[in-house]
């Protein structure tokens, strides 16, 4: 009989944790597809008749638009610009660098515990008085502080686990380093290094607060996201979850990669 | 095809030097084996040859042209890695042919070079493979055949088969061995294996500590070792060893430890005198059972017998001492029984006990 | 190009970069702090110490202080212990390697959310007219609860989703080093007649000690991030009831007024707290893990 609830558990206890970790994410995502009468009802409504008004209805709000847009650029570029700069710079502090590498490495991981409101505020001001404020060049360029950190922060480890040895051997048949990096330790890190990228896309797209406070105006979508509450008197809830599903969409098509980069991580020993 | 010489190299990590003044010449064509245990310095130097570990002082020379600050692919060296270093997302052919595709040789000629290294290591069939998907073997021929499509002066080989099992590492042994009888580069190759340096060397550097101890033939650091240190490293099983004092009587020199009383040469020790302390290095396997009343006949107990299939060691313990020596007869031995074996006076190495060289004269020829 | 000047020339921009992006926040901060600066005018004077000393009288400072305390030790214990435990609970009672993988997927998606959109998300769930959890609690007699209109109740229920986001991934993290620690060890116990919780107690959760102290530090960097899930779920309301330091902040200094140069103080003494708290957490880490 013990040994019968041991075994229903093991069947009820992977599901269990499933709809906890899901649920909620699942409801929202039939909420987005409900009108506002099957929402609002005393007894959740499972079965109902889906509708996709809330999509229309916020893919024709230009502010949403705009917003999506400006993510998508915004969020780009901070990811190209922080790749161009900060692979290379992986690259030299994993191999290179002897002496100042533990300190420069320090130092860019400090930049992680900076609090985003500190980092905020005075370039509000320094943003007001150059003229960069509420422009989209001027949240990238903070973002880059993001960026850069954390692909340093992850790529020093994928060029530590390519092996010296290959290095040596293309150095062996004469490349310059430039050549070595280029030809040899790109290409063989290149899986891990595209966790890294896709890892720094996520934090940068989900991003509130610096968008916020940066560039009210020209909002990304996580701001006017968050702006949607006060749509008039009724709570649009509908609406609501559409754009919330719309914001979630492309961090979760990277959840394979996340996971691949994760296992090699785990594998190559915790830090 | 070249010779090399190393001047007075030094190597320092910060203030600690770990090879200080080392001196060697390497003639051409010929096959040198760095030999000794792990730290000794031997793969630090074959990296300094390579140009892949800055010389801190002294100068490396190949074929006459001082190339000390020369990158490592300006020197006309191809290496062989312990790991192999085999590129992972470029497929086994364009592997081999990456170097000369960086010097834009010619397509055909490169081809023809492919396909004859391919011919020879026996890699025809996994060219268009990429280097995950050979066994350990194919890795190592396909890192052997990068090296060699490049006819460079050097082959430089460090621990090449020390990831390999014993099977196979006896196979490419010969294989790399009867490669350089054919081509006859100049080729230094590192290993900490003795058996290996025995087979395969022209010529064997021993090194301990950052420093050379013995530079010969295997069959000079095997029957000539210079000091206790080479005598103990090479050779298995390993060499016994005796504290004995000297007395000269008319019948030449006596070395006795204890109840062990050993003849040795005059004419190999001249030096040595009337009560010197000395150590003497027995080889098991120059000793062999004998009667009892033979010239150096030791008389033990068998402790222990190993069987080594055509041969056996005979663990032996007499006043107090453990001895051994190989014999074939081994299989009508038992412990506890009482044995006689022997070694020819001229078998006998004789070391200072204080600077551990050997006390055997220059002069004497084998 | 050798080996020095390409390592330089690959190093230099980005830490030029991040360097500059450092000095100029940092310094800005400090600036502003020593000035009267606010949004509406560019004008503005050296106060020197004014804004540092008016804080030390503002109790909503405090408030916010001990409610960013709160939040920190709260979230950063409430994800470490749900995640060992669910860590344990999963690699001991799921074997197949499928559901494993499945139950791995799932528990990624929380904390791939958007925090906006995972605040929208628990905000739905949390309505007390149309929720699902004040359904579910409805059915068996309690409620309807407030959980983020009820001053006592709206840190927790915000906890929740933080918790429900991280400590799910940390999970994931956890039993993959789970699966990969040596498995000698844990036989060994095993063949000593430990049990379960025993082996977990005493053989594996001692030689996941690094790890998890990282862990530990990699969420109480992350919790200071707070803002964006408190700012949409309650807004630092009811009342200041969950107004952690960098929502102060933001209201002062941009919200409300505009107050740059207040906001900024505060803004100084929180990079100062946690860069001394964080270095003192590093150095015992460190020194604990060894």
């Amino acid at each position: 009989m013990g040994k019968l609830i041991g075994h229903a558990a093991m069947r009820i206890i992977p599901a269990v944790l499933v709809v906890v970790a899901l649920g909620p994410i699942f409801w929202t995502v039939l909420g987005a597809f409900k009108e506002l009468r099957d929402i609002v009802t005393p007894i959740p409504k499972l079965v109902f008749e889906p509708t996709i008004d809330n999509f229309v209805t916020i893919l024709r709000n230009p502010t949403i638009r705009d917003g999506l847009l400006n993510s998508v650029v915004v969020v780009s570029a901070t990811v190209l610009i922080g790749a161009l700069l900060g692979i290379p710079a992986a690259h030299a502090l994993a191999r290179y660098a002897r002496r100042w590498g533990d300190d420069i490495q320090f130092f860019v991981l400090s930049l992680r515990f900076m609090p985003p409101v500190a980092i905020a505020i005075p370039f509000i001001v320094i943003y007001l008085d150059l003229g960069i404020y509420d422009t989209l060049f001027g949240l990238v360029l903070v973002y880059l502080t993001t960026s850069v950190s954390t692909i340093i922060w992850l790529a020093v480890p994928a060029f530590e686990s390519v092996p010296r040895d290959i290095e040596e051997a293309a150095a062996m048949e004469g490349c310059p380093p430039w050549e070595v990096f280029w030809r040899f330790s790109l290409p063989i890190a290149a899986p891990s290094l595209f966790g890294a990228l896709v890892f720094t896309f996520v934090l940068v797209w989900n991003e509130l607060l610096l968008a916020l406070t940066l560039a009210a105006q020209n909002a990304t979508l996580p701001v006017v996201a968050a702006s949607i509450t006060s749509l008039g008197k009724e709570v649009p809830w509908g609406v609501i979850n559409a754009a919330t599903v719309l914001l979630v969409l492309p961090p979760l098509v990277f959840i394979g990669l996340l996971m691949g980069l994760l296992n090699s991580m785990v594998r190559s020993g915790p830090k | 095809m070249a010779n090399i010489s190393c001047t007075d190299i030094v190597k320092a990590y910060g203030a600690h030097p770990v090879i200080d003044g080392l001196n060697l010449e390497i003639p051409d064509h010929q096959f040198v084996v760095f030999l000794g245990p792990s730290g000794c310095g031997k793969s630090t130097m074959l990296r300094m040859i390579a140009g892949l570990e800055d010389v801190t002082g002294g100068t490396i020379e190949i074929s006459d042209e001082d190339v000390t600050t020369l990158p490592p692919g300006e020197r006309d060296v191809a290496m062989v890695f312990q790991s192999y270093a085999l590129y992972p997302h470029m497929s086994v052919a364009d592997n081999i042919t990456f170097g000369l595709r960086r010097q834009s040789v010619a397509r055909d000629e490169i081809d023809r070079r492919l396909n004859h290294v391919a011919g020879l290591l026996g890699l025809e069939p996994f060219l268009d493979r990429k280097p995950k998907n050979l066994s350990g073997g194919q890795q190592q021929r396909v890192a052997m055949a990068r090296a060699m499509i490049k006819t460079p002066k050097v082959f430089l080989f460090d621990e090449p088969l020390s990831n390999l099992d014993a099977k196979l590492r006896e196979k490419l042994r010969t294989e790399i061995r009867k490669i350089h009888l054919s081509l006859k580069t100049t080729t230094i190759f590192v290993t900490h294996d003795q058996l290996e340096a025995m087979t395969i060397a022209d010529s064997i550097v021993l090194m301990q500590s950052g420093r050379i101890e013995q530079i010969g033939t295997p069959d000079e650091i095997f029957e000539r070792p210079a000091s206790r240190f080479v005598a103990d490293f090479i050779g298995t099983p390993a060499m016994n060893f005796l504290q004995a004092k000297i007395s000269v009587d008319p019948e030449g020199l006596l070395a006795t430890a204890g109840e062990i009383a050993l003849r040795l040469s005059p004419e190999m020790f001249p030096s040595l005198k009337d009560g010197s302390d000395v150590e003497l290095g027995l080889r098991p396997s120059r000793m062999d059972l004998c009667e009892p009343d033979a010239t150096n006949a030791l008389t033990g107990h068998v402790v222990l017998v190993e069987n080594m299939g055509s041969e056996g060691q005979i663990i032996t313990e007499m006043d107090g001492q453990e001895i051994s020596f190989v014999t074939k007869e081994f299989r009508r031995l038992q412990p506890g029984q009482t044995v006689h074996f022997a070694i020819h006076p001229e078998h006998i190495h004789v070391f200072d006990p204080k600077t551990g060289k050997s006390l055997r004269s220059p002069d004497e020829t084998l | 190009m050798t080996r020095k000047p390409f390592a330089a020339l690959s190093l230099a921009p980005a830490i030029a970069l991040l360097a500059m992006l450092a000095i100029v926040s940092v310094g800005g901060a400090i600036w502003l702090a020593l000035m009267n600066r606010t949004l509406r005018s560019p004008d503005a004077e050296f106060v020197g110490a004014y804004n540092f000393l008016r804080l030390l009288r503002d109790r909503r400072f405090f408030n916010a202080l001990e409610i960013s305390v709160i939040w920190e030790l709260f979230t950063v214990a409430g994800t470490i212990l749900l995640a060992v435990t669910l860590a344990i609970l999963i690699f001991e009672t799921v074997k197949k390697p499928i559901w494993r993988n499945l139950l791995c997927f799932a528990f990624l998606v929380p904390v791939l959310l958007p925090r906006v959109a995972a605040a929208f998300i628990w905000r739905f769930l949390y309505s007390p007219s149309l929720g699902v959890i004040n359904y579910l609690l409805g059915l068996v007699g309690i409620g309807p609860v407030e959980f983020l209109a009820d001053p006592s109740l709206a840190l927790v229920s915000v906890a929740v989703v933080d918790i429900w986001q991280w400590g799910l991934f940390f999970t994931v993290i956890l039993l993959k080093l789970l699966e990969t620690l040596p498995r000698d060890p844990i036989e060994a116990a095993m063949l000593d007649n430990a049990r379960t919780w025993e082996i977990h107690a005493y053989v594996t959760l001692p030689m996941l000690k690094g790890p998890i102290i990282s862990l530990v530090l990699v969420k109480a960097v992350e919790s200071l991030r707070s803002f964006d899930l408190i700012f949409v779920m309650t807004g630092g309301g009811p009342g200041t009831a969950t107004e952690t330091l960098d929502l102060y902040a933001y209201q002062m200094g941009i919200n409300m007024g505009g107050r740059i140069s207040y906001a900024s103080a505060m803004s100084i003494l929180l990079l100062v707290v946690t860069t001394i708290a964080f270095t003192i957490i590093w150095k015992a880490g460190r020194r604990w893990a060894n």
